[in-house]
């Protein structure tokens, strides 16, 4: 793949947290372009405060975080879609009594009309034919895993260059998990960049290209997913090494 | 005696339509900003001495339903946002549902104070279609067939508009409806704007028929809040259901049986609902995250 070198994200000692608590503490990495980036790190690291700081939901003490050589400190949800982020945060987020098809209309909600996103929703419905099975019948009537695949489509809709999603495999089959990261295997086979907080941090890793290590909201470490994997002190501290059952 | 039913279920569905219509205002504001709006049957009173008001002013009809519709759209949806909701809101919404109960009884003792006790009459439409057997009133007619229009525009709106379908977002799910680059916070307030409407019509509705009084809200109020209870009080669709069985229980109860009946209905179908299906017809069970 011709690679543009310069990274499509920067985070820039960004400082800030929920009112008076601190919980990034200047934090500072950068996400490659069309590769899959994993952050982990032990609970309270500031993984996904980490994902909000980026989306415009965390107000900032300092530090500057870049899109594509642009400063987007600050900005909002609205701005960054239409600069081409998505956010896909952990746990469910589907609206459950709208149609499959509507929900992965309101992707587009801040692009367009609801007729401009048509195509634009026909073209996800192809690329998930799960979906397209199911695309009249209420959200909520979906599988767990089902829902996540609804909502990476959602994201989708909005054409981005990035997405970001935070504990992707939680409270999912092991073979629904397979098929969410073989879904962003293939994302990034088509250019998009990922950025991913997963539990889950040796399968995650191991489809990733890029890893890093959060703790107490600063950047440990960082390099590529195969070389967080043999670090014997990341194994020890976060992948469960020493109880490692299979 | 099938004339008699037919025009028995005819009033009845004319009323539990209104009843529909005020119910549908109310579970959207519940749906979309936690609100359990205990005042709800005296906003419908409110916009009917409105149109009162600009009718004693020799003016006609269409001009106080105009006025009674900016009236409401500023104090029962934006001022009741921005005074009542926003700030009882931030306590939790039990805070704010016993507010809109002391709103309820600060609307009907200045509707006391300012228009007296009595029933006022208010304009409706005479006749109806006589088959010899079957007698049907236009009033009834004409007030089913508005509701209906009402309720289905509002559900075609709701589904099939991009802001219709943001402000269901918005209510399912706000937090997720933000990450989506939707404005929530207006979309609240377009909801409080669509009850503000709903109310207003349903006093042009229900007006004729229930005469207007300071305290009329008590009973529409009740009759509202059980019909969101029956149908189901998370779902629009719910409303509408309930607001039909509603009307239609309670018009037979006070014609088959004595006149109070009409008055239990609402709360007896509310008990038993409550009792064994609290999530009413439509409605899902509700899951609470913990």
């Amino acid at each position: 793949m011709a690679t543009d070198p310069s990274p499509i994200l920067v985070l820039d000692n960004v400082t800030g947290g929920y009112g008076r608590m601190t919980i990034l503490n200047g934090c500072s990495f950068a996400v490659a372009r069309a590769a899959i980036t994993t952050v982990i790190g032990p609970n309270g690291a500031g993984k996904s405060t980490c994902f909000k700081a980026v989306f415009g939901l965390l107000r900032l003490t300092g530090g500057r975080i870049l899109l594509d050589g642009t400063d987007v400190t600050g900005a909002a949800p609205r701005a960054l879609i239409a600069a081409g982020v998505c956010y896909v945060p952990q746990g469910r987020n589907i609206f459950p009594e709208l149609s499959v098809r509507d929900n992965l209309e309101l992707g587009g909600v801040a692009l367009g009309s609801a007729g401009a996103m048509r195509p634009k929703v026909e073209a996800a419905l192809d690329r998930f034919p799960i979906l397209r099975q199911r695309a009249s019948s209420q959200a909520s009537t979906l599988s767990g895993g089902q829902q996540k695949l609804l909502e990476i489509a959602r994201g989708l809709i909005a054409a981005p260059k990035l997405m970001l999603i935070d504990e992707p495999s939680i409270g999912l089959s092991p073979l629904m998990v397979k098929e969410v990261f073989a879904t962003l295997q293939g994302l990034r086979a088509s250019g998009v960049s990922i950025l991913m907080v997963e539990q889950n941090a040796r399968s995650a890793l191991e489809i990733s290209d890029f890893g890093i290590v959060l703790e107490t909201g600063r950047t440990r470490l960082t390099g590529t997913a195969r070389a967080i994997l043999d670090d014997p002190r990341v194994a020890r501290l976060f992948l469960g090494a020493d109880v490692e059952l299979d | 005696m099938v004339g008699l039913l037919a025009q028995v279920l005819v009033s009845g569905l004319a009323i539990g339509a209104i009843y529909a219509l005020i119910a549908t205002g109310f579970s959207l504001l519940w749906q979309g900003s936690q609100t359990v709006n205990f005042a709800q049957g005296d906003f419908v009173v409110v916009p009917a001495f409105v149109m009162l008001g600009v009718r004693g002013l020799g003016l006609p009809l269409w001009v106080g339903v105009l006025a009674a519709l900016v009236v409401s759209a500023l104090v029962l949806g934006l001022l009741f946002k921005r005074v009542l909701v926003d700030p009882m809101l931030k306590h939790g919404s039990l805070q704010l549902a016993i507010a809109t109960m002391a709103l309820s009884i600060v609307i009907q003792n200045g509707l006391l104070d300012v228009a007296g006790g009595e029933a006022f009459p208010f304009p409706g439409i005479n006749g109806g279609i006589d088959w010899g057997q079957i007698f049907l009133d236009w009033q009834s007619l004409i007030v089913l067939a508005v509701a209906v229009a009402a309720v289905t525009a509002l559900n075609l709106f709701l589904g099939r508009t991009r802001t219709g379908r943001a402000i269901q977002a918005s209510a399912q799910n706000p937090q997720v409806a933000v990450l989506l680059g939707i404005d929530v916070a207006r979309m609240i307030l377009i909801t409080f704007l669509i009850n503000a409407a709903l109310v207003t019509l349903a006093a042009l509705l229900i007006s004729p028929i229930y005469l207007v009084k300071f305290n009329n809200g008590i009973g529409i109020g009740l009759s509202a809040f059980s019909a969101a209870i029956v149908g189901g009080f998370n779902q629009v669709r719910g409303a509408v259901v309930g607001g039909l069985v509603l009307g239609v229980t309670e018009t037979f109860a006070a014609t088959f049986g004595p006149d109070q009946w009409r008055d239990a209905v609402p709360m007896l179908l509310l008990i038993l609902f409550v009792l064994f299906r609290p999530e009413g017809i439509l409605g899902r069970r509700e899951e609470r995250r913990v």
